[in-house]
């Protein structure tokens, strides 16, 4: 199940942050997603030690831990897509098909004029059309 | 096979190096053996690894055994193959003889027997006794070596070496170290050729049912232990490797049903670096090992190569995921496992990894590698700091355990342990439950700073005492209610407990002070959470064999000890790698356990990181929930900076994040520490919450020297309505960054709303330039704040770590300096002397406005202003306009009598304040002045045009305008008016008439653009002159009025005649010039120049009067004396030459004749010359000779020298003494004489 995605702006501030658990619990998912940069600064500033090369947006599984996976995705101009999922048994080609989608999603919400670039995404849109995503999501249902 | 299991185990055990056997065929090693050790270890050793490539190992440790020790003969020839990795590696005869004969007939029929088994790598040491002085002995010796050689050396390999017991050659022991390397090499080569060979046989057989993997190990692991031996330990932990893929793999075959082991008495802790913690045949398990204890045993013996490789970081990543992958197996396995084993074994394994690699890394890696290293220690430390507080959660220490974000994100998505049966509560524990009970009810719920109302984040997947009840075998679904009753007291999981009524607690205390305790827990009944944790606690005592581990669980304080030093220990390793969040993140665990311990100042401390690293990142959400830890801190601390600048990062969140009242809250904090009398009033920087930008549009254009008004928009971002004592702004002159910032105030207090306010800020007079807003500051109470940030003008903005960039507009802009208002005179030509006329001033305001503007007039001598009469102020477009359309109809008409916006103003004190309607537009001053000549007009004569000097005519005019806002502008300008008479006249005899009748004609030369009317003129004449026949010296009244078109000339003739008579009366006084007066009248514009004076009524027909003096002169009839002008000698005149000038004087009548002259015989003479164009040598006055006689004459020269060249007027001969109407002049009038430029003169010329 994914438990939470979100989007980092280059400075690594959030952009957008939701929630799936349906607890009052997404402050948790805040650390989760904050200390997953960690991860990705680390990627990106030694491209020698990562397994995955840069040339790809997707940045594989960050984080292994026992209880929940974190996978990242990095755009051109370094946004962060991050999923936060309890599922441990997850096919890459999902993760991957499953972050073109959202990064899709996002392109068309920033695209939108009144959205001021580096700035949270407030749109009503961006947040159902991503709930959907989410919801399509299950392993195995994208090829 | 596998029953060799222990053999092998202690084999292994007690051979750790390669053994080299000694064929001591001649009783020598007791005299060798020194020597040969010393070689040990050997130096340098090249063997072939695995794939047959040359590997140089160093020190590489072998052991010389005699072939008659015990070690190497009592082997059955079963064993010997199947544990061939013990058998000597090379083996040494040593030999000595020195006699041929009984080398051939005895050694070397032994030596052939010895050397004879194909499978041994061998070496023949000879060994020479013979002293170097023995030749004989020597000789001998080498004779027998030389056979030696000849009998056991084969082309393809040198087999003996000859060692001298006295006097050892260096070469030799080189000889023997690459021979005994050579028989490793190819033992090695050969044994490993055999394993592999086996193992593939082996392999071949994995998927039938024969296949044993002890078997399979006991080949595998002699291979490693082979290489191991010699040192390649790449090697042997490659085969480490692929054995542990084949047990995986072996394991993982569905099935088999095995044991997996884990339930002996010390499995708790893991045995990653101890591969002898169990023997191998206690681990066996049908055809293989169990898994719990053989997995653990591989990845030691991995992790011991790697130490011997020196590489402590693959240790530490092999360990970090090996513990994960063990951890899910141990889930797997959880069921039939102790209680929460699995948590208790990846403590210590984590630990036993970071204590045993932490004290081996010497770093001296390369950087990256140091911080990766860091970082897994960070992983494996955070890793056990999460199973730890698992545990500690289990047996009831949650409540003390702080509800972070951290601690959440770890715990509570990691599932409860799954054991079969929850543990249960043992006997007797009536009394720890009651303790329990306590220690929950004592828990002092963390009340959040500020009144802060949050629900806390959860700790626990789901609530531990349903786990707990589900997983107990006896518990009935019939108990599912009371279940649920539980739960609602419990609310979720621990937390409810704050929520127990004082009631209820009383029941439960009776219910268990009750002696009947044990009955009352009965099998059916769910348990209560304190009896969840008893239960937990006991189980966990059965688990745990580790003291340490006990102690740690045994009481709150030791958890808490242990807990920080794990969080520290994570924190600090990550805080060393590329990790800085995790390690930041974590330092806020440690401080809130500071916090609890009163450590406030560390905790502070730590918290600053904290909040430092969120708001960076403008991770708001986070930021929130440590900030106000920080700014509780710092309250207690009394660092009110600190607490004040943490009070506004609180207020300069997010909307969302905080109710209303606790914004309130905060606010009230601020405004009761800024009026709190503090020590140290402290700076604070509001730069988040109290934005500021100019107005949207253009910035605020000022004139340079003016000042103004700027308005602010200051976006407050205060939840309440705050005062603000004074507020201040820097402007920055973006030009020239030289003059520093400007401040300008607003001394006024404030009330700042919540949201937009527009501010009003005066201005001073500014240096020219673009300005932008600078820094706000300004105070609340005693407190000194200020702000750096602009806002867009939008709402304000709350990505402070965004804001700096944005691009800064200027707000005011200050004109270079330029001219503001012109003033110039409206006439263009000259005025009417003497006469009241209206002088115009254009003022002319350019794009600034006169607004209250005052203008100083101050007129020079000779003018003056008529202050009775009023100021004309009109339009000076419209006038322009005016004109234009007069011109277009042919009419003439004055344009004040038309005035559209005419203003009548009053001079006072020479100053005139000009009407608010001029301030904008070009207007045009009217006001009379007078100009005052008090000489009288003379008339000039025709041959010689005497024009007034413009000088004389040129009065002027100080004009300062003050204007601007505040009068601060100053214009001043001085004008020039030229005056002038209305017209000149010339004179000249027109006609001599015989009868003695002179025709005087005057010309009469208009000097003003305006049209002259002559209405009368007559002639005063002076003594010696009369009108003809008496008349009164008026021309014919027909012939007036006469008109004088502008600068056109008229002229009117006077008949006289020279009055005989009047010589008599020379004694009277009489008049002296004749003067001509006219009558006149004037029609001009006055934006033209002269006109109608002011005070006549304009249009009328009254007269002006105008007189000129007339110089006449009684014509010379009877000249006494002739002054002639001699021509040059030469033709020319040159600059610089010397000329003589001569003039030649003479008498025309006898004196006598002449009365008047005395009686000397001599002349006075005066001769006057340009001295800019002559220079003259010697007298220019004095005395010639000539006497009274009639005709005498007389030269008089002068030497002078010409400056100047071209027509110049030459000096001239004036007799003073006599009368000029006695002196007859040739050439009569004024002449000109020619002279030219100098010669050039060549000595002058530089030459090139």
């Amino acid at each position: 199940m994914i438990a939470c995605v979100a989007v980092v702006g280059h400075q690594n501030n959030p952009l957008y942050l939701q929630s799936f658990t349906g607890a009052d619990d997404a402050l948790k998912l805040h650390h989760i997603v904050h200390c997953s940069l960690d991860v990705i600064d680390e990627r990106v500033n030694n491209p020698k030690r990562s397994v995955i090369t840069l040339n790809e947006s997707y940045l594989g599984l960050l984080y292994p831990t026992e209880s929940y996976k974190v996978y990242g995705y990095l755009s051109n101009t370094k946004v962060k897509f991050l999923v936060v999922t309890t599922d441990l048994d997850v096919k890459d080609t999902d993760i991957r098909s499953f972050f073109r989608r959202f990064h899709a999603a996002y392109v068309d919400a920033v695209s939108n004029p009144f959205h001021v670039p580096g700035k949270k995404i407030i749109s009503r849109i961006f947040a159902v059309r991503v709930s959907g995503i989410v919801k399509a999501f299950a392993p195995g249902t994208y090829g | 096979m596998a029953n060799y299991l222990a053999q092998f185990q202690a084999i292994k055990n007690t051979s750790d190096r390669l053994v080299v056997a000694v064929e001591d065929v001649s009783d020598l090693w007791p005299s060798v053996k020194e020597g040969l050790e010393k070689r040990l270890p050997l130096k340098k050793a090249s063997l072939n690894n695995k794939t047959r490539n040359p590997v140089y190992v160093e020190n590489l440790q072998a052991e010389f055994i005699l072939t008659t020790d015990s070690r190497l003969r009592s082997r059955f020839p079963q064993e010997q193959y199947l544990f061939w990795f013990r058998e000597p590696y090379a083996t040494i005869v040593l030999v000595s003889c020195e006699d041929l004969d009984e080398f051939k007939t005895i050694l070397k029929p032994r030596l052939k027997l010895i050397v004879q088994n194909e499978e041994r790598e061998w070496f023949i040491v000879f060994v020479s006794k013979a002293h170097p002085n023995n030749d004989q002995a020597t000789k001998n010796a080498k004779k027998v070596y030389a056979r030696l050689e000849v009998d056991f050396n084969t082309r393809k390999r040198e087999r003996c070496c000859k060692l001298d017991l006295n006097g050892v050659d260096a070469s030799f022991w080189e000889d023997f170290d690459f021979k005994i390397v050579e028989s490793i090499r190819n033992t090695l080569d050969r044994r490993a050729q055999f394993y592999e060979e086996e193992i593939r046989k082996m392999s071949e057989q994995r998927l039938m049912p024969v296949w044993n993997f002890c078997n399979f190990f006991i080949l595998k692991e002699s291979l490693a232990f082979m290489f191991e031996m010699a040192h390649l330990h790449e090697d042997s932990l490659r085969e480490y490797d692929e054995l542990e893929l084949c047990y995986i793999e072996t394991v993982s075959t569905p099935g088999k049903q095995r044991d997996f082991g884990g339930l002996e008495h010390g499995d708790d802790q893991a045995a990653l670096l101890k591969p002898g913690f169990k023997p191998l045949s206690q681990i066996v398990q049908d055809d293989s090992f169990r898994e719990f204890e053989f997995r653990q045993y591989l990845f030691a013996r991995q992790v011991k190569l790697l130490f011997r490789l020196g590489r402590p970081l693959e240790v530490v990543m092999r360990g970090y995921s090996f513990i994960i992958s063990f951890s899910k197996t141990l889930a797997l396995h959880e069921n039939t496992l102790p209680f929460c084993l699995r948590e208790v074994w990846v403590i210590s394994a984590c630990l036993a990894i970071i204590s045993s690699t932490s004290s081996t890394y010497d770093g001296l890696a390369a950087p990256d590698n140091e911080k990766e290293f860091y970082r897994l220690h960070g992983d494996l430390y955070s890793l056990c700091r999460i199973k730890f507080m698992r545990l500690a959660y289990l047996i009831g220490y949650g409540v003390e355990i702080e509800k972070s974000p951290v601690n959440s994100a770890s715990l509570s998505m990691l599932p409860w342990p799954k054991p079969s049966i929850w543990p249960a509560v043992p006997e007797d524990a009536s009394a720890k439950v009651l303790a329990k009970e306590k220690l929950i009810l004592q828990a002092n719920p963390r009340m959040k700073h500020f009144n802060i109302q949050r629900k806390q984040l959860p700790l626990e997947p789901s609530s531990l005492l349903r786990e707990a009840n589900r997983r107990r075998a006896s518990l009935s679904v019939g108990n599912l209610s009371e279940l649920i009753d539980y739960r609602q007291i419990d609310g979720s999981g621990i937390d409810g407990h704050q929520k127990f009524s004082p009631s209820t607690t009383n029941s439960m205390s009776r219910t268990y002070s009750g002696p009947n305790l044990e009955s009352s827990l009965s099998l059916d009944r769910p348990m209560r959470i304190s009896e969840v944790h008893v239960a937990a606690e006991h189980a966990l005592e059965n688990t745990v064999t580790d003291p340490d581990l006990l102690k740690s669980l045994s009481s709150l304080e030791e958890f808490e000890q242990k807990y920080m030093e794990l969080t520290k220990g994570a924190a600090d390793n990550y805080h060393h790698s590329w990790w800085k969040r995790h390690g930041v993140a974590l330092d806020g665990e440690i401080a809130a356990l500071c916090f609890k311990h009163g450590n406030y100042d560390l905790a502070a401390k730590s918290y600053e990181k904290v909040c430092a690293l969120y708001a960076g990142e403008g991770w708001q959400d986070l930021l929130a929930e440590v900030l106000p830890n920080l700014a509780e801190c710092q309250k207690i601390l009394n660092d009110q900076a600190g607490y004040l600048s943490s009070c506004v990062r609180l207020l300069s969140l997010e909307d969302g994040l905080f109710l209303a009242k606790e914004r309130q809250a905060f606010q009230l904090e601020v405004v009761r520490l800024a009026h709190s009398e503090m020590k140290h009033p402290v700076p604070l920087d509001v730069s988040s919450l109290i934005t500021f930008s100019g107005n949207p549009g253009p910035p605020l254009q000022l004139c340079d020297g003016d000042p103004g008004t700027l308005p602010v928009t200051v976006w407050s971002g205060f939840p309440d309505d705050i005062t603000l004592e004074s507020l201040s702004l820097t402007l920055t002159n973006t030009l020239n960054t030289d003059e520093g910032v400007k401040t300008i105030k607003s001394s006024d207090a404030h009330i700042l709303k919540p949201g937009r306010n527009v501010i009003k800020l005066d201005v001073p007079p500014q240096k020219p330039g673009s300005y932008v807003l600078g820094v706000l500051t300004g105070q609340i109470g005693n407190l000194r704040f200020r702000s750096h940030n602009f806002s867009k003008g939008g709402p304000q903005d709350n990505d402070d770590f965004m804001s700096y960039e944005k691009p800064t507009r200027p707000v005011l802009k200050v004109l270079k300096p330029r001219t503001l208002v012109d003033i110039s005179a409206a006439v263009s030509s000259a005025l009417l002397m003497n006469e009241l006329q209206w002088l115009g001033l254009i003022v002319k305001p350019i794009d600034y406005s006169l607004k209250g503007s005052l203008l100083s007039i101050d007129t020079g001598p000779g003018l003056m202003i008529d202050e009775s009469h009023t100021i004309d102020i009109n339009e000076y477009a419209k006038t322009m306009e005016d004109k234009v359309h007069a011109h277009d109809s042919n009419t003439i008409t004055e344009n004040n009598t038309h005035p559209l916006e005419p203003k009548q103003l009053y001079i006072e004190n020479g100053k005139i304040a000009l009407p608010d309607w001029a301030s904008d537009t070009s207007t045009t001053l009217w006001f009379p002045v007078h100009a005052i000549d008090d000489r009288m007009a003379r008339a000039a004569s025709a041959d010689s045009p005497h024009r007034q000097n413009m000088v004389d005519g040129m009065r002027t005019i100080a004009l300062k305008l003050e204007f601007g806002a505040f009068r601060n502008q100053i214009f001043e300008r001085t004008i020039a008016v030229h005056f002038t008479d209305p017209f000149y006249v010339t004179t000249r005899v027109a006609n001599k008439c015989n009868d003695g009748t002179l025709l005087l004609q005057a010309t009469i030369h208009s000097q003003v653009k305006a049209t002259l009317c002559l209405y009368d003129a007559w002639l005063d004449l002076q003594a010696g002159f009369v009108h003809v026949r008496k008349e009164n010296g008026r021309p014919v009244s027909s012939f007036f009025p006469l008109v004088i078109s502008p600068s056109s000339t008229a002229g009117i003739l006077f008949s006289i005649c020279i009055d005989n008579m009047a010589i008599a009366d020379q004694n009277e006084v009489v008049q002296a010039e004749s003067i001509l007066n006219v009558m006149y009248g004037i029609s001009g514009d006055r934006s033209n120049g002269a006109h109608s004076p002011t005070s006549l009524k304009l249009g009328s027909s009254d007269k002006l009067f105008f007189k000129v003096a007339i110089a006449l002169q009684r014509p010379i009839l009877d000249p006494c004396i002739a002054v002639g002008f001699v021509p040059f000698s030469s033709n020319c005149l040159r600059v610089g030459q010397l000329i003589n000038m001569k003039w030649r004087v003479e008498r025309l009548k006898d004196l006598e004749a002449s009365p008047s002259s005395s009686c000397k015989d001599e002349v006075l003479y005066e001769v006057d010359a340009n001295p800019e164009i002559w220079m003259i040598a010697g007298r220019t006055m004095g005395h010639a000779l000539l006497s009274n006689a009639r005709g005498s004459r007389t030269e008089i020269t002068v030497t002078c020298m010409p400056l100047v060249s071209g027509h110049v007027r030459p000096p001239q001969l004036g007799l003073p003494a006599m009368d000029d109407a006695n002196i007859s002049c040739n050439p009569p009038g004024p002449h000109l004489v020619c002279v030219l430029p100098p010669t050039l003169s060549s000595s002058y010329c530089i030459p090139a």
